[in-house]
C-alpha cells in the first residue's frame, strides 16, 4: 500500500503538546542515569536568520546505550529514569534546549561500535517533509568510525559533532540551508 | 523483528519546493541528502507513549464532559493506521490539532483576528486500539487566511501527527474536507504530482449520524473517515 503524504506541520502546533517534553533526564518519577547534560543551540535558515517556532525531535540511547523498545536485545536492561525521547520548539532567535544524557555506546550489527549519537527531527513551516540528521558525541571528531557518520562526506561530517562548552553543556546548530549547511539524511 | 523502512518515494510525497511558498525555498537544505544505513536508533522509538500522553481524549468540541458544545458542525472523524502491508499499527500515538470554525487556533503565532471559542479545545491526543482504529469528535474547521501571504486562504483542514513504532515511520501531515472551493487553490494541498496522492490527504465523507455519547442528547454529526499509511514492511524471508 503506498505510504500517506508528509505535510508541513504549520506554524501552530500545539504549546501544550511541546511542555514537559524538553527533559529526558526525568521520567516516571526517576532520575536518569549518566552524565545530566543541556543540548542547545540555534536553528536557522537561509542567509543564517533563525527559524522560529520550529519543532525539533530527539531520539537517543541511555548512558549504557540501551533503547527501551522491543527491538532492542537489552531493553529490559534500559534506565527506567531516561525518557529517550523528547521534543522541544526554537524561540524568536531560533535556540532550542533540551536536557538530556550523553548517550552510551552500542554494537552496531557488525559489531562494531557505534559512536555516542542521538537521533534529530525538525518540523517547520516551509518544510513539507521532515528533515533528520544525528548529532554524535566525541572528543576527537576525526578519530570517530561509525556506520552512518562514515556515509558523511570528510568535509562536512565535524558539523555532525555537538560542541561541548562548558561542563554539562553542549551546543548543536542546525542549518537548514545555506553556508556551513548541516548534513540531513535520506528519510 | 526486523522491519524494512525503504526511502519515501517522492511520487507518493508533496514537492519540497513550492512556487508562492517562500519558505520552502529558504529552508529545504540544498546538499543531497544522505543515504545512510538503518541502525538500532533508527528501528527503535518511544514506546511508552500511552504512559507520557494524556490518553482517551476523543472530543474536541467540549473542553468538559458537561460543558456546552463549541460552535460549529459537529463531526466524527474516523479512521485506521497501518504500515505498507496492511498490518493494523496498535498503540500507535496520534495528535490531532486544528482551527475553531471561525478558523482561528490557540496558539500565540496565530494573528488571525478571529474569536477563540472557549468551548473549544482545539486539539487531542489518542492512541490506536489493536486494530489500528481511531475515533474522536471535533468541529468542522473554518477557513483562514495565511497573513504574510496577502492572498492565501488555507481551506479547512485537520493536522495529525503520529507517533508510530520507530524513528523510521513518525508521521505528520494535514487532512483536507472533501468538495471545499479553497482546496482548488491550496499550496500545499495541490503541490502533489497526481490525483491519487492528493486523495489522500482529503477526508472521505461517510454521511451522517445521530450520535450519543458526543453531549447528553443526540446530535446530528457529519462523518469523516482517513486510513493512514505509514512507512515499514515486513523484511521477506529471503532478506532475513
Amino acid at each position: 500500500m503506498p505510504v500517506s503524504p508528509y505535510c508541513t506541520i504549520g506554524p501552530f502546533f500545539p504549546a501544550s503538546f511541546v511542555e514537559g517534553h524538553d527533559d529526558l533526564t526525568n521520567y516516571r518519577g526517576g532520575t536518569a542515569r549518566g552524565q545530566h547534560i543541556a543540548l542547545s543551540g540555534r536553528v536557522l535558515q537561509e542567509g543564517g536568520d533563525p527559524t522560529r517556532n520550529t519543532i525539533l525531535e530527539i531520539w537517543q540511547p541511555d548512558a549504557d546505550g540501551i533503547f527501551r523498545h522491543a527491538c532492542d536485545p537489552r531493553s529490559s536492561q534500559a534506565d527506567p529514569g531516561f525518557a529517550g525521547w523528547g521534543r522541544a520548539r526554537t524561540d524568536a532567535e531560533g535556540w532550542y534546549k533540551i536536557r538530556t544524557v550523553v548517550p552510551g555506546s552500542y554494537a552496531a550489527e557488525d559489531g562494531s561500535p557505534r559512536c555516542p549519537h542521538a537521533n534529530l527531527m525538525i518540523l517547520a513551516i516551509g518544510l513539507t517533509h521532515r528533515l533528520v540528521t544525528t548529532v554524535f558525541f566525541a572528543d576527537d571528531p576525526d578519530a570517530v568510525r561509525d556506520p552512518v557518520l562514515d556515509c558523511v562526506d570528510v568535509v562536512v561530517r565535524r558539523r555532525l559533532f555537538a560542541k561541548r562548552e562548558n561542563a554539562g553543556e553542549y551546543r548543536f546548530d542546525l542549518i537548514l540551508r545555506g553556508e556551513s549547511e548541516t548534513p540531513f539524511f535520506l528519510d | 523483528m526486523s522491519r524494512r523502512y525503504d526511502p519515501y518515494d517522492d511520487r507518493t510525497q508533496l514537492a519540497r519546493y513550492i512556487d508562492r511558498y517562500p519558505l520552502s525555498f529558504k529552508r529545504t537544505p540544498l546538499a543531497p541528502l544522505v543515504p545512510r544505513p538503518l541502525t538500532l536508533t533508527e528501528r527503535t522509538g518511544p514506546a511508552e507513549l500511552d504512559q507520557r500522553f494524556q490518553t482517551g481524549l476523543m472530543d474536541l468540541s467540549k473542553v468538559a464532559e458537561d460543558a456546552p458544545r463549541a460552535t460549529g458542525q459537529l463531526i466524527q472523524i474516523s479512521g485506521r493506521v497501518t504500515d505498507e502491508d496492511g498490518s493494523p499499527l496498535a498503540g500507535a500515538a496520534i495528535e490531532i490539532w486544528q482551527a475553531n470554525s471561525a478558523g482561528k487556533y490557540i496558539h500565540d503565532a496565530d494573528r488571525h483576528p478571529a474569536p477563540i471559542d472557549p468551548n473549544f479545545t482545539g486539539e487531542g491526543r489518542l492512541m490506536t486500539d489493536a486494530e489500528g482504529q481511531f475515533q474522536f469528535f471535533s468541529i468542522k474547521p473554518g477557513a483562514y487566511p495565511v497573513l504574510e501571504s496577502g492572498w492565501w486562504w488555507r481551506p479547512p483542514h485537520i493536522h495529525f501527527s503520529i507517533l508510530g513504532r520507530s524513528w523510521m515511520d513518525r508521521f505528520v501531515t494535514q487532512i483536507f474536507f472533501p468538495g471545499e472551493p479553497l482546496n482548488e487553490t491550496d499550496l500545499l494541498l495541490n503541490a502533489v504530482p497526481d490525483r491519487d496522492v492528493r486523495e489522500r490527504l482529503i477526508f472521505q465523507f461517510e454521511g451522517t449520524t445521530m450520535t450519543e455519547g458526543a453531549s447528553a442528547g443526540e446530535v446530528n454529526a457529519m462523518q469523516f473517515r482517513r486510513d493512514f499509511v505509514l512507512r515499514g514492511r515486513r523484511r521477506t524471508p529471503e532478506l532475513d
